[in-house]
This record gives C-alpha cells, sequence and structure tokens, in this order.
C-alpha cells in the first residue's frame, strides 16, 4: 500500500462513525495529487483534504479534527494551551459563579492537583466529588498566574473504576485566617445541583427551595504564602463545636442567618491553626486542621540562636 | 488579569513605624519599604488596642492606637473597611486585637507618618499574641540576616535609604521575645494541673433552680 493510500485510509477511519459517505477514489486522487505530485509534506496534505471535507460535505470538524491527546500526570501541567488527556480523581467542587461554567473545582492524581473548569456550553454530565474520571481532549491553560485544565465541547469525560490516589506527601502550615470569603457560614444550596443559592436562586434552576449547608471559605496566610481553603461541617464542629444544626438553631434565635457568620468570624478569625493537607496551586485541601499555639522552647530556640 | 493575593507579611511595630520609603510595583501595587528590605503590601499584626476614637461626632471614621510589645502605630477606619469598621463597635480598650490591614503613608510637613488602613479586625486571645511574636521575631531575624549579606536588591536598597542599625533591631526582637516567654512559661504551668483535675469539673448547666424552690418559711413555722 501506498502512503498516500495509507493517509487516506486513516481519514477514512475517522469517517467511520459519521453519516456522511465520502468516496474512497475522491481523498486518494487528491490525496496522491498532493503527495506524490506536487509534494506537499504529509502533515499538510491531511489537513488540507480534511479542510476540504469539512467544506463540501458538511462533516463535523470536530469529528475529523478530534486527537487522541497524550495521557499525561497532573504534575507534567506546565503550559497553557496544550491539549492533554489525563486519569483523576474529583478532590472538591466549588460553586461557579458564573452562568457559563457548568462546575469548578479540583482534581487530582499521585503527582499534584489542578482546578478545572467545566464550561458550560460543553454539555457534558456533571462529575461528583470522590470520583475518578478519564478527562480526554482538555486543555491546560493559565489563569491569574496558576496552571487550570479547561473541559470544553471537544472533550469527553469517561467515568473509571480505577483507584486513584492522591500525593502522598501531605504538607503542614502554620497560619493565620486573615480573611472570610463570600458564601462563607449558613448557606443555602440547591436541592438539584448543590450550587450555593443567591437571594434564594440558583443559576441553574431559578427558584428552588434549597437545603442548609455550613462552611467556611478563608484564606490562611503564613507570611509567606496565602492559601484558599475551605471548612466543611465536619471541621467546623471540629473547631468551634458548631454544627449544622446549632448553626440553624443560632439563625432562627436571631431571626438572621448572618448571625451565623459574625459568630465563626468571631472564634475564627486572627487565629493561627495548624493545617495539614495537599496544596495545588494556591489552593490547600483541607485534610486536618487545629487551632495552633507556640511552646516555651520554641522561643528558647530562638533565643539561644541569638547569643 | 487579577493579580495573585498579596501576602500579608509580619513586622513588629517598631520595623513598621520606621517605614517611609514607598516602590511602586507592577501595575497599580504600591509597597512600603521597611528598614530592614521587606516589601509590604499587606501586613498582619496582634497587639493591644489602647486607644479608640471617632474623629468628630458620626463620622464613622475611627482612629486607633495598637501596640505590640515593641512600640505602637495608628490605624484608621472608614468606610472603605466595611469588614473593620462592622466590628468596632464591639471593640473595647484595652483589648488584644489581630488586624490585617494596607500601609498608608501620610506626607507630613515635616516628617511622614506610617499607619494601618485595617481590612479585618478581631478580638483575639494571648495564645495568638504569643505566637505572632515568635512567628514575626523569625521572619525580622530572617530579614536581619538578608541586610548582612545584602542578599538582594530591596536589602541593597534599605541600606541605602535608611542605613539600619542591626543591632538596635536584634535586640529589640531579643526583648519581644524575653517577655512573650514569660507569659507562655507561666501558662504552660497553670495548664498541668488544669489537665489533672478535668474530670473533676463538674457541669452546672441545666441546673437553673427558680426562687421559690428555696422557699423555707415552713421551716420557720417549727
Amino acid at each position: 500500500m501506498s502512503r498516500a493510500e495509507k493517509l487516506t485510509d486513516q481519514i477514512l477511519e475517522k469517517l467511520k462513525n459519521s453519516d456522511v459517505r465520502v468516496k474512497r477514489e475522491d481523498i486518494l486522487k487528491r490525496m496522491r495529487l498532493l503527495v506524490e505530485e506536487f509534494k506537499v509534506p504529509e502533515s499538510e496534505a491531511v489537513k488540507t483534504i480534511m479542510n476540504y471535507l469539512v467544506k463540501e460535505y458538511g462533516v463535523p470538524r470536530e469529528e475529523l479534527f478530534e486527537r487522541e491527546s497524550p495521557l499525561v500526570k497532573i504534575s507534567e501541567i506546565v503550559k497553557p494551551n496544550q491539549w492533554i488527556s489525563l486519569k483523576a480523581k474529583v478532590v472538591q467542587l466549588w460553586d461557579s459563579n458564573s452562568p457559563n461554567v457548568s462546575q469548578v473545582g479540583l482534581i487530582g492524581d499521585e503527582t499534584g492537583i489542578i482546578k478545572f473548569v467545566i464550561w458550560a456550553k460543553a454539555g457534558m454530565n456533571e462529575v461528583e466529588e470522590g470520583k475518578s474520571y478519564l478527562f480526554k481532549n482538555v486543555v491546560t491553560d493559565s489563569f491569574q498566574g496558576r496552571m487550570q485544565v479547561n473541559i470544553g465541547r471537544t472533550s469527553k469525560i469517561v467515568e473509571i473504576s480505577e483507584e486513584i490516589n492522591l500525593p502522598p506527601r501531605e504538607m503542614e502550615i502554620i497560619g493565620a485566617i486573615v480573611s472570610f470569603q463570600q458564601n462563607s457560614g449558613l448557606i443555602k444550596r440547591c436541592n438539584i445541583c448543590k450550587r450555593v443559592l443567591s437571594k434564594g436562586l440558583c443559576h441553574e434552576h431559578g427558584k428552588v427551595e434549597g437545603y442548609d449547608d455550613l462552611r467556611v471559605k478563608a484564606v490562611l496566610d503564613d507570611g509567606l504564602n496565602s492559601y484558599e481553603i475551605i471548612l466543611n461541617e465536619e471541621n467546623i464542629k471540629e473547631l468551634v463545636g458548631m454544627s449544622l444544626e446549632d448553626a440553624i438553631r443560632i439563625a432562627q434565635e436571631n431571626l438572621d442567618r448572618n448571625s451565623v457568620l459574625s459568630e465563626l468570624k468571631q472564634r475564627l478569625l486572627g487565629r493561627y491553626f495548624a493545617v495539614k493537607g495537599i496544596r495545588g496551586g494556591r489552593y490547600l485541601l483541607v485534610r486536618d486542621i487545629s487551632f495552633h499555639k507556640p511552646e516555651s522552647k520554641d522561643f528558647e530556640e530562638l533565643l539561644e540562636a541569638l547569643v | 488579569m487579577i493579580r495573585k493575593r498579596e501576602v500579608a507579611k509580619r513586622v513588629f511595630s517598631f520595623e513598621f513605624s520606621r517605614s517611609t520609603h514607598q516602590i511602586q510595583g507592577d501595575g497599580v501595587v504600591k509597597y512600603l519599604l521597611t528598614p530592614l528590605g521587606e516589601r509590604l503590601n499587606r501586613v498582619f499584626i496582634v497587639g493591644v488596642l489602647l486607644e479608640k476614637e471617632e474623629i468628630g461626632a458620626d463620622t464613622n471614621f475611627w482612629r486607633l492606637r495598637v501596640s505590640d510589645p515593641t512600640g505602637s502605630f495608628y490605624a484608621t477606619v472608614g468606610k472603605f473597611q466595611p469588614e473593620a469598621l462592622e466590628i468596632i463597635g464591639d471593640l473595647n480598650v484595652p483589648e488584644l486585637v489581630a488586624i490585617v490591614g494596607k500601609p498608608r503613608v501620610f506626607e507630613g510637613v515635616s516628617r511622614k507618618l506610617i499607619s494601618l488602613r485595617p481590612e479585618n479586625i478581631a478580638v483575639v486571645d494571648l495564645a495568638v499574641r504569643d505566637y505572632w511574636v515568635l512567628e514575626t521575631a523569625r521572619r525580622t531575624l530572617e530579614r536581619i540576616e538578608a541586610m548582612e549579606k545584602r542578599e538582594n536588591e530591596d536589602a541593597k536598597l534599605a541600606w541605602q535609604i535608611y542605613n539600619p542599625d542591626l543591632n538596635e533591631y536584634i535586640e529589640v526582637v531579643k526583648k519581644a521575645l524575653m517577655s512573650v516567654k514569660e507569659d507562655v512559661e507561666v501558662m504552660e504551668k497553670i495548664e498541668e494541673p488544669e489537665r489533672a483535675e478535668e474530670e473533676e469539673e463538674f457541669d452546672f448547666t441545666g441546673f437553673e433552680f427558680e426562687e421559690e424552690e428555696f422557699d423555707l418559711s415552713d421551716l420557720l413555722e417549727e
């Protein structure tokens, strides 16, 4: 089989799943002309013919140009605008503030964690926290100086059953909570998609009843770096002894849901914490958190070094 | 594009209040260069609130004076610091507070006055003050070392502008550490026996008696 024939068959292979019928001779004739007669480089010839098929036969562009992006590990993602595939576990879902974003959060594999964005126009099924997926044909991007992956129309998400472990190396940071972020305290989430409601409305599902949840989004700062952290109901209960039921009761007693936020600020803001977790960009995934205070031997060591 | 969040630097009041030189960073960011060559855009300071005063009646513009073990500084809170303003009514004098804020330089006729615009203020306990002093001492000593070695451009610039007496700074750090270390030791001693007694603690909540239950008039009659 000649090179031209091989390339022709490769193109036909891509069309196998579409309902468009194209004559093999037609493609082969063009291929021969370009490759053998005019000595056009093979990749250019293939591209030219695919463009021709899109124009003349109405073949969906994505189908022809969909590449099998290389399977990489998260630590290898260092450049924007690379098409890649990833096997990763969804470790944290955030609220998307934009109607253009379907889901946003963190995914991880054994080499690291990274932010991901699934665009609404991608029309993907939603992913679930704790489940692992093969993310095919996603594109890397740099946002606010950090890498992330974007999942768009030409991407595919396939749930996989294999267990994906997160990085074994946890770090411990001792820092102060210097700021609370929006949507902290006693919040309401959509019954259907779990998004945080704003003024009783869900971006996706409009007016819903919603259900209560307790959480804190905060900035932890150790004087060298700042990290965004999320404390869930369990973390909050452990730190300040406030459960979701307690929070609901506080809100009812004060006739104000914000009183929960004030109470949490009073007890957490400006305090030092020892946080164990995995770092991904500016996010720190909290595994364990406790109040921190120094011991007298810390002072002695430092003073001895001064003498 | 949104910039990366500025880290809240740890500086003692002694170093902070001696900073006068401003540096233009990338874009609109301004930094205050300290005499030990640290760039400040945001700071985290723990100290005692000494004074709280509303500037004029009902202006909701407040001036605070706060002191750590090395000295005091001023902070001003107005409507552009809504989160700090929210808590200002609850603050008492004197009281231990943690402040996150942005440094501001006021150019007076004869000298410059450095103050802080708090983004957040929180009433905190001694443990926070203790760790802050320890951490700030560590950072300050690191800066002193960088100054000695003239390690980076900011250190060189700080020499040029301030020509600081490094020994003076070392003494200040030492004093701050010593003063807090004693407290930490005392607290550790107090907490030891407390732990042993913990089991004997009695929970009185749920024992609310009404006055009537103590009506002893029938005893008197006998």
